[in-house]
């Protein structure tokens, strides 16, 4: 899963958020139920002891303390009810404790320190016992101290239950909001997943495509409506782009034709005058030179504007470049490089098989001129997943990896001085892309420097055995 | 022979013109379609060498009219543009030859010799230029008499060169005629096989009989160098 994507990022502030929100509530609602619970214990435990002053203790100067203490075990029998009760004197006297109750035993308890109501004693068997005391003066001055106790661990137990549900509970119920946000997400997001594929394949030579569009009204809508407007606007940019090139290389043309046709004739009459005629030679060649950039790059606006598809045939791509290759064999062997071929199995590809050929030609010759003597070129050629694969490996001097990206594009050349010594105006891999394109495929190049280049070029496979009907 | 050449590109037009009056041909040019079409209605010339892209009345239309009158002239198109759509459209409206610009005055040459069957090229069967012969059936080549082993693509090239003896074929014209136009714009094959073929052909001998004219392209002849 790619931990990037919108759905995944939503999905999982979604369940951030959520889980958030659930341990927030959980934890006021614990602090909340135990608060009222053990309030409400303290409330019960403090009518008990106004109970037992209020009934008992008023009259004590007159019954006497143990009548009051017996009074209290018969009356009140704290130990039956789960309760805790203790009479002293404000000295700390003991008159009255009760004994061992159902679930607890208050054995122990460390005499009342005074009036600190209430609180929290803890027992030597370990439980905790809510102790509310009261203090209580006879009208002839005898204090005394009523305390009334009651276990926590009910109410304990009510909130471990609560909270053992929340544990349980919130995972289960974040685990279903997260799947049916992913669903939901999923939906929300699938128009946009259709715009990026329809996008990509929107191309220079595709350019009339528009985006689907769902007539939603949100968004979505009109992310698409805008793409769609800057596909027209790029559209018509590319269209003067293409255009000026095709015009520039025309008008060129007509000019560099009397150009040459005056220069050939110079040479003509320069015949005693070997200086001059060397001159006029050297201008023939440059004329020569725009000639072949001014004719690619009018082949390269043809191409891009898809006007390539004149001869359009099937033909065996292995064929083609091993008899390439052993046209040109002649290069290599002239600098001391091998040319190794290796088709591995047939490979049928539709297109303009000169063009094609082209494509091998300048790919082969740039990997002759960039490799010193004594290198290898290998030219493969093989059919993988509907794909026929062309690859020129040679072994020569690279290229730097900043230059990597720019080599396909018009007139780019990774050193300058070097490339005009051996004559190129970098365009042959310029119109090798622009061919490829043109035939559904695509051309890329990985380079090590000083180790080597391959160029890989791969070219849609034609359909074995078609019926063509509609040609 | 009689030549019109209708191209309104007046030094385009000239060069043509004088390189052709210099090979012995009679020349009319005409600046534009309307009196292109004028001349080439009134006389009947042997052939006529058409701009497409003219003011006025353009080449497409007056080649239509050429044909539709049925002179004889044969049609060398010049166009700038070379898409091989148009190009089918102007063979089927009648048109005999088709030359794209800029191109080398002898590659024009060559053409305007074939359509007007002077042939550039010899059909004998042995070409012979000095001590050089090739037999064209056997495909064998001798220098003074002495065999001598070639390439395919090297006898190729030589034949080429030899049928054209005293000629200066640009390398364009060689790669095109040789090889096949997907080696456009790799002249530098030219220069290997024609190195190759001095190895073979001339450096045995004293008299050198492959020629590079700087510029221009590669030349056989006999003729001692200027």
């Amino acid at each position: 899963m790619n931990t990037r994507s919108l759905r995944f990022r939503l999905i999982m502030w979604y369940a951030g958020l959520l889980t958030g929100v659930f341990l927030l509530c959980g934890a006021t609602m614990c602090q909340a139920l135990r608060h009222y619970l053990k309030e409400s214990l303290a409330e019960s435990l403090l009518r008990r002891t106004q109970q037992i002053a209020a009934s008992l203790l008023a009259g004590v100067e007159k019954t006497g303390e143990p009548f009051v203490a017996d009074e209290i075990k018969a009356r009140y029998a704290p130990e039956n009810y789960d309760r805790f009760v203790r009479l002293s004197r404000r000295d700390g006297t003991v008159i009255y404790a009760s004994g061992r109750a159902a679930t607890f035993d208050p054995a122990g308890l460390p005499p009342a320190a005074g009036k600190d109501s209430p609180r929290i004693a803890l027992l030597a068997d370990g439980n905790r016992l809510l102790i509310v005391a009261e203090e209580y003066r006879t009208p002839s001055g005898r204090e005394y101290l009523i305390e009334s106790g009651g276990p926590m661990q009910p109410i304990d137990t009510v909130l471990s239950h609560l909270l053992f549900l929340l544990l349980l509970g919130v995972p289960v119920v974040v685990l279903v909001a997260v799947g049916g946000g992913y669903i939901l997400v999923g939906q929300a997001l699938a128009p946009v997943v259709q715009i990026a594929r329809s996008a990509e394949q929107i191309t220079l030579h595709n350019l009339d495509g528009q985006l689907p569009l769902a007539p939603t009204g949100d968004e979505l809508e009109q992310l698409s409506l805008a793409l769609n407007r800057m596909i027209s606007r790029l559209r018509e940019a590319f269209e003067q782009n293409r255009r000026f090139l095709a015009d520039a290389s025309h008008e060129l043309r007509t000019p560099l034709t009397a150009l040459r046709g005056e220069l050939e004739s110079a040479v003509e009459q320069a015949r005693p005058l070997p200086d001059l005629r060397d001159k006029v030679g050297s201008a023939l060649e440059e004329v020569d030179r725009l000639a072949k950039i001014v004719q690619t790059l009018f082949a390269i606006s043809r191409l891009d504007a898809g006007e390539a598809q004149q001869e359009w045939r099937r033909f065996d791509l292995g064929s083609l470049a091993a008899g390439t290759a052993d046209q040109m064999s002649l290069l290599a062997e002239d600098k001391g490089i091998s040319v190794n071929c290796n088709v591995e199995q047939e490979a049928s590809v539709e297109g303009d098989r000169a063009r094609i050929k082209q494509v091998v030609v300048n790919l082969l010759d740039n990997a002759i001129k960039y490799t010193p003597p004594g290198g290898s070129i290998h030219l493969n050629v093989r059919a993988r997943g509907g794909k026929a694969i062309l690859e020129v490996v040679d072994t020569g001097i690279g290229i730097p990896a900043g230059a990597l990206p720019h080599v396909f594009d018009r007139f780019f050349r990774v050193d300058k001085a070097r490339s005009r010594e051996i004559g190129g105006a970098g365009l042959g891999l310029a119109i090798v892309k622009s061919i490829c394109t043109a035939h559904g495929g695509r051309v890329g190049v990985e380079s090590a420097e000083g180790r080597g280049s391959r160029f890989t070029v791969e070219l849609p496979l034609a359909q074995p055995a078609r019926t063509k009907t509609n040609i | 022979m009689r030549l019109l050449v209708i191209e309104d590109e007046r030094k385009v037009a000239d060069f043509v013109a004088r390189g052709l009056r210099a090979e012995r041909f009679a020349v009319d040019v005409a600046y534009d379609g309307g009196s292109g079409w004028d001349m080439a209605s009134v006389c009947d010339y042997d052939l006529v060498i058409l701009d497409l892209m003219l003011p006025g009345l353009g080449g497409a239309e007056i080649l239509r009219r050429l044909r539709r009158a049925k002179k004889e002239a044969a049609v060398l198109i010049l166009t700038a543009r070379d898409s091989t759509a148009q190009k089918v459209e102007h063979f089927e409206a009648g048109a005999d030859d088709y030359l794209t610009k800029p191109f080398a005055f002898a590659e024009l040459l060559v053409r305007v010799k074939a359509l007007l069957r002077r042939g550039p090229a010899s059909r004998a069967s042995v070409l012979r230029v000095g001590d050089l012969e090739l037999d064209r059936l056997s495909r064998q080549v001798r220098r003074a008499g002495k065999k001598i082993d070639l390439t395919s693509k090297e006898y190729a090239l030589l034949e080429y060169l030899a049928a054209n003896a005293g000629r200066v074929l640009s390398r364009t014209m060689i790669i095109e005629h040789v090889w096949d136009q997907s080696f456009e714009g790799l002249t530098n094959i030219v220069d290997v096989y024609v190195r190759h073929l001095r190895g073979k052909v001339d450096d045995p001998h004293p008299r050198k009989l492959i020629r590079t004219v700087r510029g221009a392209g590669y030349c056989v002849s006999d003729e001692a160098e200027p």
